[in-house]
């Protein structure tokens, strides 16, 4: 069987761990989150949105709230989503390899100090 | 609404995915639709989803495989067989009807091809390369006009079949046959040919170079003016009105001329021209199909089997030579060779002789061996007759052969023949002991003509177990006439007397006493000969 990959990483499970650092959200939440830090560039559609997360879930780089603290009666069910010391951990080497390039990038001429 | 059809796109998705995020997909389909309002950005918004559908439906599929390679490693080999199954679900309502509305349209597709083989361009082109391996062993072995006609290019399929399979024959047998074939007009010669074409017993409808057409101008290299026919010569099928009528009326002209009965004629004759009043030959261009309608209304007619219209591809020459001596010498030559077709005598164990005959040779050549043969037998208890591959020949020698199975003067039946002195057998034969031995003939689907004379007075005059298949119903009882370029009609000009007062085994062939497919024929035949001979 094939088996989902995570290395490299794709861009949208970078992107749902990164709309993770910072709070725990739900599906939507992180659609809305991943469309804000990339100025909109990356809507996830639910397809792409459930499936990455359905991996980041088996690779236990995010897991499931069991139920939301907040949870109002009547309030739809939502599913919230955490990230793990796992799921941070990957995040931030995969950060850190893009600062990598990016050095590489700066030391090239390609970039100029204005950026970033 | 629009919630209502992306919910029906969801189930494009695997049943695993939609299990367990159909809901959230369809929640954050909500939240967008109620965050995203607008033209524009609805119309984003279902952009959106298609490009997710297009992109994640597909590695959902990819993914959706049930974790086998996980299984396996947790259940390491043990000896014992392990089955995964795929999928544990049942299956939905909807590919239940789409998989019966597939097979039940390739079912369909399938039996309409099958039935229109015929008429499929691929399945004949095939055949033609088949035919062509055909025509050129047969070159090899001199047969100028065949070669002609392997040049040419054919469009009416009906006859390259039968070429085909006319020339597939065994060359034993066609050799021997061939010069007996340019004795087309000859009544007196009274050669029952076999037609050499396989495809007769599956077929009523008269083919092209019919079992009742002495003229074989495909096979007889006899035939000096038949020889240089060209590839021109050998034009398509269509039919054009002009030719038709010209058939019809030679055809009426000929039933008037030579047909036994002249108010059976007359009323043939006027039933072809009601049906040419009536339109039924309007747009019928291919010849053999032609040949098999007029064929057919002929005999509704007058019941007569023997009646044949016959379309040829290949041109029938005008005036069709004798036998010439070269011939004779030639086909002399070749029944010397080829022992006079006495393939096999034989005596078996339990003292049962086996005669392998092939062909019923003219007895003015073969003679000496067939009264060889038949004295080789002379002590034996039992004798089987193998006509499997007989394909027919002179009366002369079915009645010689004959003549050894009777103690006295016996009337055998034969359509070819008026009835003379010679209908009957010349019993019994001095020093003949065969006369009172259980006889059984061994009968295929290509047994033809002469053979079937012998098997079926046999039969009829209970002299003889028939064991095998029915006979392929050549009487070759008609003479040929030729009414136009491509097209001749056989008529039946003697009134031989059938004593079993019933059609003979014109068309519907003899049918055996002991019905066992061809190949098992001998067997069956021995253990019924030993069976008997121990009872005694």
């Amino acid at each position: 069987m094939p088996k989902r990959k995570l290395d490299p990483l794709p861009s949208a499970a970078f992107q749902i761990l990164l709309s993770l650092a910072g709070e725990d959200l739900h599906g939507y939440g992180i659609m809305r989150q991943v469309a804000e830090q990339t100025e909109g560039r990356m809507r996830l559609g639910p397809g792409t949105l459930y499936s990455s997360i359905q991996t980041l879930l088996e690779a236990k780089l995010i897991e499931e709230l069991d139920q939301r603290e907040d949870a109002k009666p009547g309030h739809e069910r939502r599913r919230y989503y955490r990230l793990t010391s796992a799921g941070r951990k990957l995040a931030r080497s995969e950060a850190e390899r893009l600062a990598d390039l990016l050095r590489v990038a700066r030391a090239k001429k390609l970039l100029r100090g204005e950026y970033v | 609404m629009s919630e209502k059809i992306y919910a029906w796109l969801l189930r494009l998705y695997p049943s695993r995915f939609r299990e367990t995020y159909s809901d959230d997909a369809l929640q954050l389909f909500r939240d967008r639709s109620r965050d995203e309002k607008g033209l524009v950005l609805s119309l984003r918004l279902w952009l959106d989803l298609f490009a997710d559908l297009a992109v994640s439906v597909p590695r959902e599929y990819f993914y959706a495989e049930p974790e086998l390679v996980a299984a396996s490693a947790q259940r390491p080999f043990n000896g014992t067989p392990l089955f995964y199954v795929l999928r544990d679900e049942s299956l939905r309502p909807g590919a239940l009807v789409l998989g019966s509305m597939l097979s039940l349209g390739a079912l369909v597709t399938f039996s309409i091809l099958l039935s229109q083989g015929s008429y499929h361009r691929p399945l004949s082109a095939s055949s033609r390369q088949l035919q062509s391996a055909a025509y050129r062993s047969s070159s090899e072995s001199g047969h100028p006009v065949r070669q002609a006609a392997n040049d040419a290019n054919f469009s009416a399929r009906g006859e390259h079949e039968t070429i085909a399979s006319t020339s597939q024959q065994p060359t034993t047998a066609a050799t021997a046959a061939r010069p007996i074939n340019a004795t087309p007009r000859d009544s007196q010669s009274n050669v029952l040919l076999a037609p050499n074409n396989s495809l007769r017993p599956q077929s009523a409808t008269p083919q092209p170079l019919d079992a009742a057409t002495p003229i074989r101008t495909d096979t007889s290299p006899t035939q000096p003016d038949a020889a240089p026919v060209t590839a021109a010569a050998v034009r398509n099928a269509n039919l054009d009105a002009a030719e038709r009528q010209r058939v019809i009326d030679g055809a009426a002209a000929n039933l008037k001329e030579h047909y036994i009965y002249p108010d059976i004629a007359q009323k043939m004759a006027e039933a072809l021209l009601v049906h040419e009043k009536a339109g039924d030959y309007d747009g019928k261009t291919d010849g053999a199909a032609f040949a098999a309608l007029l064929t057919s209304q002929l005999r509704n007619v007058s019941h007569d089997p023997h009646l044949d219209v016959v379309y040829s591809r290949v041109p029938l020459p005008e005036h069709p030579t004798g036998q010439t001596p070269e011939g004779l010498a030639r086909y002399r030559k070749a029944m010397e060779q080829e022992n006079c077709m006495f393939e096999k005598v034989e005596i078996l164990p339990h003292n049962i002789g086996y005669l392998k005959l092939n062909f019923f040779g003219d007895t003015s050549v073969c003679l000496s061996t067939a009264t060889a043969a038949m004295a080789s037998l002379n002590h034996v208890d039992t004798i089987i007759f193998d006509l499997r591959d007989n394909r027919g020949g002179y009366p002369s020698m079915v009645m010689l052969i004959t003549d050894y199975l009777f103690d006295h003067p016996e009337y055998m039946y034969n359509p070819r023949e008026n009835t003379t002195e010679r209908s009957w057998t010349r019993s019994p034969v001095q020093g003949n002991r065969l006369a009172d031995k259980p006889v059984y003939v061994l009968t295929s689907a290509r047994t033809f003509s002469g053979a079937e004379h012998f098997s079926y007075n046999l039969k009829m005059l209970k002299r003889g177990t028939l064991v095998g298949e029915t006979t392929g119903g050549a009487s070759d009882a008609g003479i040929f006439h030729r009414i136009d370029i491509h097209f001749g009609m056989s008529i039946r000009e003697t009134k031989g007397i059938n004593p079993y007062s019933q059609p003979d085994w014109a068309v519907t062939g003899v049918e055996p006493d002991v019905k066992v497919k061809a190949a098992d024929a001998l067997e069956t035949a021995v253990k019924l000969a030993e069976s008997r001979l121990v009872k005694k």
